[in-house]
């Protein structure tokens, strides 16, 4: 451990208790205080990877459909119970996950497990409920179609991916998620949703024995749903794939994205570097060229968003006033081929590790955030969460030649897909440009 | 109530006139500190709209000791976070790193010199920043919702400013404005973090102990009356949604009916998940939005906030969505909610603040809030009998004083 971190390695992993039951539900307990609050998370294995063409956005879908009531729990209860034991809830879906989360006093939050061993398999999903609840995702869908960067960052990864379900956005196609039947949604609940594909975190002031053994009273018994499928491989993209979209909006855009690889592969710590020395910082490559120097575009975001299945790297980019897009996208390629040739100056890298570090430590301040950082790991890495440990070592271990050598396998412009997003009363793509006001989010969805 | 809600706060007032405020976090290595001076909506002059919004933009461009670049990688290399804003700035990093980046936050907010390559850049992203909201019908309706209800009063103007008022300032007029107006008479400096509060206030006063200079002058705001009637715009945009802001005027922090007002936005329009009246009525049972809410208290501040009923939804249903507000609007006004309703709200209202007392940020804002607003440090310990102690009849007489039916401003823009 060197000086410099404060003994931050020793501490990312905290003291996990397992708990792993018959039927392959797995349960990850960590006792923290003094503040009396409990999050409890519970992890799907299941998004929209494993939909099928035609029932695409059922996860997403499915997800909110949790919260209207079980044979226990009827609907409103949820949400009342919840909000009774003064605690928040909510939940999320994205290309591989759907994840559900309780924060809550910590007297009271064992109602959580009950509410999550209950929906497990009891969802009642009500034909009524399906249609108005249809409806309100419905909504969502047109809320991003008008959002700027929603379609534009979804183009993308629909060229990126042509035969793999991560073509599909989460929330589905318009047509699927119209066409829908509750008994398409009823199977699709009835083969994915059962203990041997989900895990649950819990973090905070709890009595660990005590939950334990209520996490094996309550969840011991429910039967297996079916093991997850493979999905159809993405091939290697042979060439540049090219899209512009017009838009309502009076601002242009740009999104590049190159494919990567899998979630915890070394590859992905050397992109995370990567992602940081090209932008998201003042003193990032493309940040100080484009907005600082050519003062060309107003915001760079870069996006490492690495998956079970091997994920993407995406670039985005908003447009001053009067930019030229063929311009910015030169600059782009000018400044990826130095960063290929040239690595990550000495300097630059000591100042992104610490960054990396203590986004890390951050994440231990809120219980919630404590829960979301173990499951990302636990779901995402073959060592699940006890990866943990090795992060940071990870990062720190990562040799000038590795950075190098990722940044030239990945950031290869014969496998980018670009993605232009100009006002659609524009003539030219290269005219005006203005700012933003949101960044992109990622393949997330939320419940609200 | 348990002693683990007891916070450890710290205060010291400065000869200055600059209040330092140190809340105890000992379960964390990281820290945080803010610097909010009192500054105020009306010193920023009418035909500079945009200026003070500008300065706390270009904090951080160059210092007297560092540029933009240096700046940023010096907060950067002890993995910290920094920004500046209309009333000084935050920043927050690991323990390890406190001492720097209190300095580099000192630096910042009181030595920033604005330079002027620097400035027209960030103004040129303002601008953008400004066409990107008038591509959205959102932000179109909510800056207009704002100057229906504020009219010429300064909360009425865009915080941004406008393309015009924004090209019209200089660098010189913003060193004028931070001259003028960065004061320490007034305000605060709240860090909390590991560092037990003696020492942290020892070492907060080492760092703005010379903060100096005269106490500033404030413009008098004049008060914001309640529309005569109700009225109805509707700013057409070719969108898939469309956005409907509907309300007043509403009322301050330090007004006696916030604790009574916030039990009614529960059980109106804010409640969590889907507990309010409206999202069980316009989302959960007719599905007609995705985001819905209604609320007095959440805009509550120094000065008047707004009561603001908020909905997205196809254009089909603006009329229907607009109805079921004036339903609900109507019904809280008229009968108690049920003993059950309130029961409800209360658990989760006592149940829930401890929440906001996890992270470095929202406890240095907590203690910014608790003195700017005269709650007192035990605020937290007497919170949950606040609240017990409000009766259904209570919620009823506070909405009828505060909720006009008759005379609601209603904004859309989007999909027709």
């Amino acid at each position: 451990m060197s000086e410099r971190d404060g003994g931050i390695e020793t501490a990312m992993l905290p003291d996990v208790e397992i708990v792993e039951l018959e039927n392959g539900f797995r349960a990850l307990l960590v006792e923290r205080g003094p503040l009396p609050v409990v999050a409890s998370l519970l992890w799907y294995r299941i998004g929209a990877r494993d939909e099928k063409t035609g029932e695409t956005g059922v996860s997403h879908f499915l997800e909110h459909m949790m919260f209207k009531g079980t044979d226990r729990f009827p609907k409103g209860q949820i949400d009342l119970l919840t909000s009774k034991m003064g605690g928040s809830n909510n939940a999320f879906t994205d290309n591989d996950s759907t994840a559900y989360y309780f924060a809550m006093a910590a007297d009271r939050w064992e109602t959580a497990l009950e509410i999550e061993a209950s929906r497990m398999r009891e969802c009642l999903l009500d034909p009524r409920e399906f249609a108005s609840e249809k409806n309100v995702v419905l909504e969502e869908l047109a809320m991003g179609e008008d959002d700027p960067w929603r379609p534009l960052y979804q183009a993308t990864e629909s060229l990126i991916y042509q035969v793999h379900p991560y073509h599909h956005p989460v929330i589905g196609w318009r047509q699927d998620l119209e066409r829908l039947s509750v008994q398409q949604m009823r199977d699709y609940y009835a083969r994915h949703y059962g203990p041997n594909r989900a895990f649950l975190v819990v973090v905070g002031a709890i009595d660990k024995a005590r939950t334990a053994a209520r996490i094996r009273e309550l969840f011991g018994s429910l039967p297996r749903a079916s093991e997850r499928e493979e999905p159809i491989r993405e091939p290697v993209p042979v060439g540049e794939r090219r899209a512009c979209l017009r838009t309502p909006h009076s601002v242009t855009r740009l999104c590049i994205g190159f494919p990567t690889c899998r979630m915890g592969e070394r590859d992905d710590y050397a992109l995370d570097v990567i992602a940081h020395d090209l932008g998201n910082s003042k003193n990032s490559r493309l940040y100080r060229r484009l907005v600082l120097k050519e003062e060309l575009v107003t915001e760079v975001s870069v996006m490492n968003e690495t998956r079970q299945d091997p994920g993407a790297i995406f670039f985005l980019f908003e447009l001053r006033d009067g930019a030229s897009l063929a311009r910015v996208e030169a600059i782009v390629r000018e400044e990826i081929g130095k960063q290929i040739e040239e690595g990550v100056g000495k300097k630059d890298l000591e100042r992104i590790r610490a960054q990396i570090r203590s986004s890390f430590l951050f994440q231990d301040e809120a219980v919630l955030d404590l829960a979301m950082k173990l499951a990302r790991f636990e779901a995402g890495t073959p060592e699940g969460f006890r990866t943990l440990a090795t992060v940071l070592p990870t990062y720190d271990s990562l040799t000038q030649k590795e950075l190098r050598e990722a940044a030239a396998k990945y950031l290869d412009f014969d496998r980018a897909a670009i993605v232009t997003a100009v006002p659609a009363a524009a003539k030219a793509p290269s005219r005006k440009g203005r700012a933003p006001a949101r960044k992109a989010e990622g393949a997330r969805r939320k419940r609200r | 109530m348990s002693d683990s809600l007891r916070l450890s706060i710290a205060e010291r007032e400065l000869p200055s006139g600059l209040t330092l405020l140190a809340v105890h976090n000992p379960r964390v290595r990281t820290f945080a500190c803010a610097v909010s001076l009192d500054i105020r909506p009306g010193d920023e002059p009418e035909d500079r709209s945009g200026l003070a919004h500008l300065v706390g933009e270009c904090l951080d461009e160059g210092t007297s000791h560092h540029d933009a670049l240096g700046l940023a990688a010096a907060v950067e290399r002890i993995g910290a976070s920094m920004e500046g804003n209309a009333r000084g700035g935050v920043v927050m990093g690991p323990a390890a790193s406190q001492k720097e980046a209190l300095d580099l936050l000192r630096e910042m907010v009181l030595e920033p010199e604005f330079p002027g390559r620097e400035v027209r850049r960030v103004q040129a992203e303002i601008v953008t920043e400004i066409r990107a909201e008038e591509d959205d019908p959102r932000s179109v309706a909510a800056r207009r919702f704002r100057r229906e209800i504020y009219g010429d009063h300064p909360l009425g103007r865009p915080p941004h400013g406008t393309l015009r008022s924004l090209g019209k300032l200089k660098p010189k007029d913003l060193r004028a404005f931070h001259d003028a107006w960065f004061r320490p008479a007034g305000g605060f400096v709240a860090a909390a973090g590991p560092m037990e509060p003696e020492r942290l206030l020892d070492q907060l006063t080492k760092v703005f102990g010379r903060f100096r200079g005269k106490p500033a002058k404030h413009v008098p705001m004049a008060d914001v009356d309640l529309a005569a009637t109700s009225r109805d715009a509707h700013l057409p945009m070719s969108r898939e949604q469309v956005h409907v802001f509907l309300g007043h005027i509403g009322i301050r922090r330090t007004h006696p009916d916030f604790y009574v007002l916030s039990l009614m936005d529960h059980v109106l329009g804010t409640g969590p998940g889907f507990t309010s009246r409206v999202s069980k009525k316009l989302r959960d049972e007719q599905g007609l939005c995705y985001a819905v809410s209604a609320g007095i208290t959440a805009s509550a501040g120094e000065e008047p906030g707004t009561f603001t009923a908020y909905i997205g939804t196809s254009p089909e249903h603006r009329q229907k969505a607009i109805d079921g507000f004036l339903t609900e609007i109507r019904r809280i006004r008229s009968e108690p909610p049920s003993p059950q309703e309130l029961q409800d709200v209360k658990d989760y209202l006592t149940g829930s603040f401890v929440f906001g007392l996890e992270r470095n940020t929202n406890l240095a804002a907590y203690a910014i809030r608790a003195r700017r607003f005269g709650l007192g440090f035990d605020f937290l310990q007497r919170y949950p009998d606040v609240v017990r102690a409000i009766t259904p009849e209570q919620v009823r007489e506070a909405a009828e004083r505060h909720l006009h039916p008759d005379r609601l401003v209603v904004v859309s823009a989007g999909a027709s």
